[in-house]
């Protein structure tokens, strides 16, 4: 329906020569000045200068324009540039229609005749659309100004911290009993070898203590509905079986438990008991009973733990909780997890017992590790010779074709660390050296000079079948040295797998849950890896560290607060514009069928029983019109993208 | 292909021995690419040669490999780790010195030091002979400078013409040196590089006790290779001589006005840096001031000039080593001379001269181009 | 190429396939000038009614585009997309109309090649199968 008699101003744009050297610019202004409607039409440099914006602007006032058609490059590039200049006119920004005629015709069209001929099509088919374009008013919604942060590694911590410095209120869940995350394990840092723990634990302690955040431990987020500035959250509290109000943290049920498990926390290298803190710093330090392995929860009897408790925190009773948390704005910080080398049989991983991984051989390291952080033999003999093996599982189409970014740097720790500690020959066995950070070329000098010898050489093979006697005893590590062409047996006493990183276990149904997508690796996709990094599709859902892809801890703490940043800013605007093209049903003909209600895919279409129709819920409705093609009476209209609108369109581009 | 194991041990030598920069080099290629070498149809690749070092794997020893490089530190100059490629090249040549396998003729070089004091196996009782009828001031600590003329200047027939020449520009402006005799000894430079370290060592401090004992305070030298290991390798700290390479101290004197250069030099000259001068030691302007203060001369840059001039090929011990024809560098920079329209190439170090005027004879340029040390032409143009 | 050039209308989803053409274009791929592209935020949108109406209205061919499946920016909107085409090309087919004019594709939003190829895929089997026949006299 047209309300107005349109006046339609149609600009051509020569994007330079991106456009006019293909379509004749002049010719396709001609053609659209004889369309219905059109009162005038010109063609010009540049649209998107302000030259040309105050083009539409001045044409707008001064000829009485109510309709404008930009032909230039692509919506997603400048549809906003000129809905601003209409709007600065004082014309509704919807009363806008823009034709492609740069990426979609200029660009990838062989012939200036037929590209000249695709562009007048295209201009006729906006200038019949925008005849039946409707005024929007976007509308706002109030923000909540809680966040949610889930994940509590280093990443999630430190969102939280940035967070909560600002006075908000920030609920960090994290599924494991305490916060900390990859980093809590690690021994040493790249390349200025401070320890792990001296600066992750005063952060572990901020986040505890911090009044602003409400630390969720042992939890998972189970579901979250709604919409960005509003959404809900609910969070499943797993039972710990110790009153954290109670707990003092003595240790003393951990001293008394004799139940003995593998310490997941050292990778396998230690036992732990039953009721247990993962490591000793653990924020909070309210211990967790392990249900699976407590003697009490699988024969009925012990309760050591609980007859030793003199704050009587213990209780077998409790129960899983769920609860729902209130949100404005949402973090994703699930991290990643360690590749798997037993997968890739030619490194012997579970074959031959001196050969670990690089987490394993962290915790090593770590003076809170298995062996004191002593590198020791499984013997006891101190190793004299070592290899490290890069980009296990990264590089590798078998495996995961990326490279992981920080194996190179922590490999290079390692061998430094081997040096220091032991005295040991290091070989190093690379593809490429890849140290772009600050310091970290100068680290892989250091370590070069510090007598670490490299070889540029994907690992053939470890094995332990020796040949002469010097390999006796050994495992011998098989590798072409590219640089001298020659083809080496490296007979070591351990091997260390530098593997790469894989997007953390669950990271799926988080994706799912908030309604963001990942790539074909499994890390969650930005909006724009470049100029939106820590932003996502999803409106409120923010991405920081790893889950987006492997990186350092210094690349993590920035996209942390990059995330953060951006979650302040949304929050802070107090209020946030919806999008304006979403669904509205025409109640006269609606039928009351609900089928729009089964397959609106963000329940955003309730039924009204007492009318028998059904209403959109426009702060929900995200306009992907699926209800509007489902109607079977059409009585479901999206706005900005009405039957009316895509029809004429098309009507349009086939005259 | 090979199969092998690294022998990381003998790594371990070369650092000790004096290649300490060993581990760091990072096998970018840049020097063997930078390396003149690649000028002529040669294998010698020194990153190729660094990487079998660095794993102890055989190859790196060999005669074309380890022997190929004259050491011109055009490598060195640009290397990005700034690894010191010539002390790895003397620290691995001076491992294969201990087990005896070095070149033939090197060992012969070697042996006339020990012997003769010098590398040329000449007699050094005949040290003083390029004298001839020149009388030549013997330094007894009165005079201000002790000309140290470089065994080759002192023995080659060609190269004596250096030696005498300075002594008549010298003596012609009235300057007061003298030279010490037969007692002198060689400087070491080569047979340093050679990897004899230990006789450079006793040289070294055979030629500080005499120079001690004579009173010699301030060097010129004749040659850039005596000029550069005086005063960059020679032991201590503070040096208590001053060395200056003959061309500074021309120059000098050119610029206090004691030098008058009136005789005129109608001819198109270019100059060819020596490595040793330039690269090594960073004097490029010398020599130039000299040359283009000749009346009549048009001076005119070769293609490669200063930091990237092109070695001669006689450094490193080279220019006692038989080089094939088509790999000679001296060649190509007669060729380079003659491209840039010269009619005199001019040079200030003995090892360029006898390898420059070798190619001109060989490649037939003799009518065409002359080859002159710098100390001759101003010989000409001073009317000695 | 020889003769006219067909008319095929594309509906795009937004997020995917319209970005994949934006893709295509300023990777400057070339690729057969008939196809005339709109716009729609999902490919769901797609009423299987604008697919008729553009055979009726003499289109030679239909091209619908979404996001890979499981890719959906509005989760699984392309999963009713592809139920929706199903149905117009089985009325299609009751009508006497091909059904092999209409045409869905997923490409992801980083795959301007795909984007291309299936451009000239379809126009070369469109070309193939001649003009419609609803622009036949009888039914104009």
């Amino acid at each position: 329906m047209i309300r107005e008699i349109p006046r339609v101003g149609v600009y051509v744009c020569h994007c330079g020569a991106n456009i006019a050297a293909k379509v004749d610019v002049e010719e396709v202004a001609r053609f659209a000045s004889k369309l219905d409607f059109v009162e005038s039409a010109r063609d010009y440099k540049f649209m998107c200068s302000d030259p040309g914006q105050q083009l539409v602007v001045d044409d707008i006032r001064e000829k009485g324009l109510n309709r404008i058609v930009v032909a230039s490059c692509s919506p997603r590039m400048h549809e906003k540039t000129f809905r601003k200049a209409c709007q600065k006119a004082g014309l509704n920004p919807y009363y806008f229609q823009m034709a492609c005629i740069r990426e979609h015709d200029a660009w990838v069209t062989e012939d200036p005749g037929e590209a000249t001929d695709k562009a007048k099509e295209l201009v006729q088919g906006a200038v019949s659309r925008v005849l039946h374009h409707e005024s929007l008013v976007p509308r706002t919604v109030d923000i909540n100004p809680n966040v949610l942060v889930i994940g509590g590694g280093i990443a999630g911590m430190q969102a939280a911290l940035t967070i909560a410095d600002a006075g908000k209120t920030v609920y960090l869940v994290e599924r494991e009993p305490c916060i900390g995350g990859n980093m809590a394990k690690f021994d040493k840092t790249f390349p200025t070898l401070d320890c792990a723990a001296c600066i992750l634990t005063p952060k572990m302690v901020a986040v505890g203590q911090h009044e602003n955040i409400e630390l969720l431990t042992y939890s998972e987020v189970v579901d979250v509905e709604g919409f960005v500035g509003n959404f809900k959250a609910t969070v499943r509290k797993k039972p710990r079986y110790v009153d954290m109000d109670k707990c003092t943290g003595c240790g003393v049920c951990n001293e008394k438990c004799p139940a003995k498990a593998i310490s997941e926390f050292d990778q396998g290298l230690s036992k732990r008991k039953a009721i247990y803190s993962p490591f000793p710093q653990a924020v909070p330090n309210t211990p967790v009973i392990d249900r699976d392995m407590c003697i009490y929860f699988k024969k009925g009897k012990c309760r050591a733990c609980e007859k030793f408790c003199e704050a009587d925190a213990i209780d077998f009773d409790q129960q899983e909780e769920k609860i729902t948390l209130d949100v404005g704005a949402i973090i994703v910080a699930t991290g990643f997890k360690p590749f798997d080398p037993s997968v890739a049989e030619r490194y012997g991983y579970g074959k031959y017992p001196e050969v670990y991984t690089s987490l394993e051989f962290e915790r090593v390291n770590n003076a809170t590790g298995p062996t004191e952080g002593q590198i020791r033999l499984k013997d006891g003999r101190v190793p004299e010779t070592m290899a490290i093996i890069h980009c296990v599982g990264s590089r590798d189409k078998n495996h995961n074709a990326y490279c992981s970014r920080v194996c190179c740097m922590y490999s290079m720790k390692y061998a430094h660390l081997i040096r220091e500690k032991t005295g040991a020959n290091v070989y190093e066995f690379y593809i490429d050296i890849r140290s772009p950070g600050k310091g970290y070329e100068e680290f892989y000098n250091r370590v070069q000079s510090e007598g670490v010898q490299f070889i540029r050489g994907n690992v053939a093979g470890v094995t332990d079948k020796a040949i002469g006697e010097d390999e006796k005893g050994k495992l011998i590590v098989l590798a072409e040295d590219s640089l001298s062409g020659r083809f080496l047996r490296v007979p070591v006493d351990a091997v260390v797998l530098s593997v790469g990183l894989e997007a953390a276990e669950g990271a799926e149904a988080v994706a799912r849950m908030v309604g963001i997508s990942q790539d074909q690796d499994g890390w969650f996709n930005e909006l724009h890896p470049k100029l939106a990094p820590q932003a996502t599709p999803s409106d409120g859902i923010f991405l920081a560290g790893c889950c987006q892809g492997p990186k350092d801890i210094p690349d993590t703490v920035s996209t942390a607060n990059g995330a953060a940043a951006e979650a302040l800013s949304l929050i802070m605007r107090e209020k946030v514009e919806v999008e304006a093209a979403v669904s509205s049903i025409d109640a006269e003909r609606c039928m009351g069928c609900r089928q729009c209600e089964t397959i609106c895919m963000f329940d955003a279409i309730e039924y009204d029983s007492a009318l028998n129709v059904c209403v959109v819920n426009e702060a929900i409705c995200k306009g992907c019109g699926l209800c509007a093609s489902t109607c079977p009476n059409k009585a479901i209209g999206v706005r900005h993208f009405g039957n009316e609108q895509i029809l004429s369109e098309m009507e349009g581009v086939m005259l | 292909m090979e199969t092998c194991s690294p022998f990381i041990e003998v790594n371990e030598a070369i650092r000790e021995m004096g290649g300490e920069d060993l581990n760091n080099c990072m096998q970018c290629g840049l020097c063997t690419g930078s390396c003149p070498w690649r000028l002529v149809d040669g294998d010698f690749s020194v990153r190729q040669m660094i990487r079998l070092a660095q794993l102890g794997l055989e190859g790196y020893e060999s005669d074309d490999v380890l022997y190929g490089c004259t050491t011109c530190g055009v490598c060195v100059q640009r290397c990005p780790r700034e690894v010191a490629i010539i002390d790895i090249m003397r620290s691995v040549r001076s491992m294969i010195m201990e087990t005896g396998a070095i070149p033939k003729p090197l060992q012969a070089v070697v042996g006339s030091i020990h012997s003769n004091r010098n590398p040329w196996g000449e007699d050094a009782e005949k040290r003083v002979a390029w004298q001839k009828e020149l009388e030549v001031p013997v330094f007894d600590g009165t005079q201000e400078y002790f000309l140290f003329v470089c065994c080759t200047s002192a023995y080659d027939r060609r190269s004596q013409q250096i030696a005498r020449s300075m002594v008549k520009i010298l003596r012609a402006v009235g300057v007061s040196f003298g030279i010490i005799g037969n007692e002198e000894s060689c400087c070491g430079e080569s047979v340093r590089k050679i990897g004899a370290e230990e006789a450079f060592q006793t040289l070294a401090a055979k030629n500080l006790g005499l120079w001690g004992e004579k009173g010699v305070q301030k060097i010129i030298t004749t040659s850039p290779h005596c000029f550069y290991t005086i005063r960059e390798e020679y032991p201590g700290e503070d040096s208590p001589v001053q060395v200056q390479h003959y061309t500074q101290v021309l120059a000098s004197l050119l610029a206090e006005g004691r030098i008058a250069l009136e005789e005129p030099i109608e001819a198109m000259v270019t100059y060819h840096d020596p490595c040793y001068l330039g690269r090594h030691s960073g004097v490029y302007d010398p020599p130039r001031s000299l040359l283009t203060s000749i009346p009549g001369v048009e001076f005119v840059e070769m293609d490669r000039n200063r930091e990237n001039s092109l070695c001669c090929g006689g450094g490193g011990g080279r220019v006692w080593m038989e080089t094939k024809a088509e790999q000679r560098f001296s060649d190509l920079r007669i060729q380079e001379a003659l491209d840039a329209g010269a009619r005199i190439l001019a040079t200030a170090c003995p090892y360029c001269i006898t390898m420059l005027e070798d190619s001109r004879k060989t490649t037939g340029a003799e009518d065409k181009i002359e080859v002159l040390d710098v100390s001759e032409i101003v010989v000409r143009a001073m009317g000695l | 190429m020889s003769g006219k050039r067909k008319k095929i209308v594309a509906f795009l989803c937004n997020w995917c396939t319209y970005t994949a053409a934006d893709l295509a274009g300023t990777s400057r791929l070339k690729y057969e000038p008939d196809i005339r592209i709109l716009r729609v935020m999902c490919s769901s949108r797609v009423d299987p009614v604008f697919i008729l109406k553009a055979l009726m209205d003499g289109a030679d061919g239909v091209l619908v585009g979404g996001c890979e499946l499981g890719d959906c920016h509005y989760q699984r909107g392309n999963y009713y997309a592809r139920r929706k085409v199903a149905v117009a090309k089985k009325i299609a087919a009751d009508m006497g109309l091909d059904p092999e004019r209409i045409r869905l594709s997923w490409i992801s939003a980083s795959d301007g090649p795909r984007f291309a190829e299936v451009v000239n895929e379809f126009t070369r089997e469109i070309e193939e199968k001649g003009d419609t026949p609803v622009k036949h006299e009888a039914y104009v």
